[in-house]
């Protein structure tokens, strides 16, 4: 054996390693993880248009809510800074997508459309349902009599394929608020959003007293943390993080102290199926 | 028709664009009755805004203050805050009084919102090229319309507002194709135009890319066919020395 092929086999094995080494560290991290951990920051894209998932304190101007306080422990297990982001229904997976969030903590269930568009992680957060607020003296008492009526809802809902399956004529405003106004204006005979925003709402009464809620809830669907598709990494990565919020009992602890009621049968059965499996 | 269009939707799946949106029944029906929309949206706040534009252009230049006042704080008004604020201030509001005081019967749909606010809001400032055309019309030519005995009205309707067109046109014309991008904004009231129709596609698909691209070339035909009407209409109308 000459010194050459030594050297060229040293060479050779050199280069393998690097290779090696470098697709394990391509295999250690998709791209939004590795961005996560070189920039120190998680950018999280979270919807505050009012209500107890997110919001905006009018004495700090901070956001405020659910969403939020997720996102912040997010970023606190990763040790990293949180940028909170604030998206829009219509304009949130375009947010994710085009790289200007990381992760989307944006009030979007799971649906088998938004699956083929986007990645999630496993676990989900919370469990979410539509309901339609009517006035008290409506004469709808069932999804299906919807049908033929006009119905309020917000562009990019969750329940926009369910209403057109009921055959409702729907009428999507740009956020929820404009849908609700509208509904209070009498432009369509309910207004089809989250359980999560109506409920607090009719439960504070006020100028919401003449209104009611329609039970039971529309296409109940996991709500799960949002990231683009194909990144299993940040996936894996945050995954125990969630399973741990739920034997804690910390996502329980921050329904609480968000107020957000009627309190969800969910966590407490994630909780339950949980601990069950054990650390 | 049909083969010309999969030929075309196949040239552009080789781009990296999807358009196979446009076979299916549901998106293809809810795009062709956006588009119809916005084509009548459109009509009907030119022929609402020109009629309004007329109105108070007559009464900024009639002299008469009590009638000159009103028009030009409501044009200053109306000019001066968003088309989109407006309407919801309308749709919103106005509307919810009126359904307040009349109940179910409010004759006001929210398409009728659309073209109302529109139309006031594009009238203002037709009425201020018209004005300008109003003005530019020589005081010789309305002496000698005096001399002839014509009445303040009929001096109006037949010497100064045919003189006063052919110079405001070019801004008129301005103002119209403004107007067909402005509709856009019936999307905010859930008004089925083909922004509104775009919308409730790709918030439940992935082409917003390709929705986009196609109601720009959209708007962009539609605003072409203004321009070029405007241009018709100005040979048409062409008086032989005079001005051109």
């Amino acid at each position: 054996m000459t010194l050459f092929t030594v050297a060229r086999r040293g060479l050779f094995v050199s280069v393998l390693a690097t290779a090696t080494l470098a697709a394990s560290g391509l295999a250690q991290a998709d791209a939004t993880l590795d961005k996560i951990e070189q920039r120190h920051r998680l950018a999280v894209g979270v919807v505050l248009s009012g209500g107890p998932f997110g919001a905006i304190d009018p004495a700090t101007r901070e956001p405020i809510g659910f969403s939020v306080d997720l996102a912040r422990d997010l970023a606190r297990q990763l040790g990293v800074a949180v940028d909170l982001v604030a998206v829009q229904p219509a304009n949130r997976v375009q947010f994710l997508q085009q790289g200007k969030v990381d992760l989307l903590i944006a009030n979007m269930e799971w649906t088998p459309e938004r699956d083929k568009l986007l990645g999630h992680v496993p676990t989900p957060f919370y469990r979410v349902g539509g309901t339609a607020a009517l006035a008290k003296d409506s004469p709808i008492k069932t999804w299906a009599e919807l049908k033929g009526q006009p119905v309020c809802t917000s562009q990019g809902s969750s329940y926009t394929q369910a209403l057109v399956d009921l055959g409702a004529d729907l009428k999507a405003f740009k956020t929820s608020a404009e849908s609700l106004l509208a509904l209070r204006g009498n432009s369509c005979v309910a207004a089809v959003h989250d359980a999560t925003l109506i409920n607090p709402l009719l439960a504070k009464g006020g100028e919401w007293s003449g209104y009611r809620a329609l039970a039971p809830e529309l296409n109940p669907a996991p709500s799960v943390i949002w990231t683009r598709r194909g990144e299993s990494d940040t996936q894996q990565r945050l995954d125990p993080f969630v399973k741990q919020w739920h034997r804690s009992g910390w996502l329980i602890e921050r329904e609480q102290a968000n107020h957000i009621t009627p309190a969800s049968p969910a966590l407490v059965e994630l909780r339950a199926k949980l601990q069950g499996e054990g650390a | 028709m049909s083969t010309v269009l999969h030929g075309l939707v196949g040239q552009l799946g080789q781009v990296g664009l999807d358009y196979s949106f446009l076979f299916d029944a549901y998106a293809s029906s809810k795009l062709l009755e956006g588009a119809l929309t916005t084509v009548w949206l459109c009509l009907f706040s030119m022929v609402g805004s020109l009629l309004v534009g007329m109105v108070l252009a007559a009464a900024l230049t009639s002299g008469r203050y009590w009638l000159a006042w009103p028009a030009r704080a409501f044009v200053e008004v109306t000019r001066n805050t968003p088309t989109l604020v407006q309407l919801y201030c309308a749709f919103l509001v106005l509307n919810m009084l009126i359904n307040q005081s009349l109940g179910n019967a409010n004759p006001m749909t929210p398409f009728a919102w659309v073209v109302l606010v529109i139309s006031l809001h594009k009238g203002a400032f037709h009425a201020e090229a018209l004005r300008a055309g109003i003005e530019a019309v020589p005081a010789v030519t309305l002496e000698a319309a005096s001399s002839l005995a014509l009445s303040r009205r009929q001096q109006l309707l037949q010497v100064q507002l045919p003189l006063a067109l052919r110079f405001a046109l070019p801004a008129l014309v301005n103002n119209l194709i403004d107007l067909v991008k402005m509709t856009a904004v019936a999307s905010a009231i859930a008004v089925n135009d083909i922004t509104y129709a775009s919308i409730m596609i790709w918030t439940q698909g992935d082409n917003v890319i390709e929705l986009m691209i196609l109601i720009l070339a959209f708007y962009g035909l539609l605003s072409f066919g203004v321009n070029c009407m405007g241009r018709v209409l100005e040979a048409r109308l062409r008086m032989p020395g005079y001005g051109h």
